[in-house]
């Protein structure tokens, strides 16, 4: 039976979650989230310094699970109204939007109950290695995409612990909130496998660097959105000369 | 700032990202897209990461962005590396040397 034909009503959801392990995620996944360590600890030291309870403050790693959106959250809360820290923090997490969207073919083949639980774990990191996975079997791409979530949410509350406690005896000038940056050129360059992606990941950068000014950090909107066009756009090209030389 | 008032912040914040996570999972799983609208999906990944990558290193408040050349190296350092070995742990360890190096030989 093909893999799309199966019916997913019946499945056990709980051997599904808690039975399948992936070793290749968890291989793939420990050395990606090793540059978040670092942001973990910016996070834990900015929540000891901010008018937020810390124990309430913690809750957002909990809940919000988004790096920038909490640092946002935290440094904000006490300095401008509370409504004005909550849209900034969804200004910033917006381009989950675009995520969302890019994934949503992989879900037409999965179960109700992995597609209510995997938007939660639906991280930067995560949707960068799983996003190659679209078209594993379904059950291969949930097992991996589940795998690859835990590891980052149970090692993120741990790392925002380790930054509360920890976080103020690392000194600044080692320069570890460098890492994230360095491991996305990384991730972004394995990206790149068409014209198309090229274009989309430098008219992006370009104009993303241009309006880094703009507030709420939405010059990454702007950029995510200007590259997306542009590789569509790129995308077309050919099939307009093609039409053209008829 | 009270613990009631964190706590419906953070509430707040979660529900919305996570309705924004979930929002086009849930609506257009079952939906066939039309082939240009995959197309552009496809430029979702390098285009949304290249900005993050930009948003990380750049500051705003400084000249150029406050993008140094430590950090313009250990950038194009780790997708050199990621290029020619297709590998993430020697482009995260090629792009952090180059970066200490140029800022300590600076």
């Amino acid at each position: 039976m093909s893999a799309a034909g199966r019916s997913f009503g019946d499945d056990d959801a709980h051997t599904r979650l808690f039975g399948a392990v992936d070793r290749e995620a968890l291989r793939d996944s420990l050395p990606i989230f090793v540059p978040a360590i670092p942001f973990g600890f910016v996070l834990g030291v900015a929540i000891t310094e901010s008018a937020m309870p810390s124990g309430a403050a913690y809750t957002s790693s909990l809940l919000v699970f988004a790096g920038a959106a909490q640092l946002t959250l935290v440094s904000l809360a006490g300095t401008v109204s509370l409504w004005t820290v909550a849209l900034a923090a969804m200004v910033i997490n917006l381009r989950h939007i675009m995520y969302s969207a890019a994934l949503a073919p992989a879900f037409s083949r999965q179960p109700k109950w992995f597609r209510w639980l995997a938007p939660f774990l639906l991280i930067d990191q995560v949707f960068a290695m799983v996003s190659p996975r679209t078209s594993d079997p379904p059950e291969r791409f949930r097992s991996y995409y589940l795998t690859c979530g835990s590891v980052f949410f149970i090692g993120w509350q741990a790392v925002t612990l380790l930054g509360i406690f920890f976080g103020s005896f690392v000194p600044a000038s080692w320069g570890l909130s460098f890492a994230p940056g360095v491991m996305f050129v990384g991730i972004v360059v394995l990206m790149l496998d068409r014209r198309a992606s090229v274009v989309a990941a430098v008219v992006a950068a370009v104009v993303c660097f241009v309006a880094v000014g703009l507030p709420n950090r939405s010059g990454l909107l702007l950029g995510a959105v200007c590259g997306i066009v542009a590789g569509f756009l790129t995308d077309r090209a050919p099939r307009r000369e093609a039409v053209g030389a008829r | 700032m009270s613990v009631t008032e964190a706590l419906t912040l953070v509430a707040i914040v979660g529900a919305a990202t996570y309705a924004m996570r979930a929002g086009m999972i849930l609506t257009l799983a079952d939906r066939q897209l039309p082939e240009p609208a995959v197309r552009a999906l496809r430029n979702v990944g390098p285009a949304v990461l290249a900005a993050l990558v930009v948003t990380l290193v750049a500051n705003p408040e400084e000249t150029m962005n406050g993008v140094t050349l430590a950090e313009v190296a250990g950038l194009t350092s780790a997708g050199v590396v990621a290029l020619r070995y297709r590998s993430l742990v020697p482009a995260l360890a090629a792009g952090m040397i180059v970066f200490w190096l140029i800022r300590w030989a600076v």
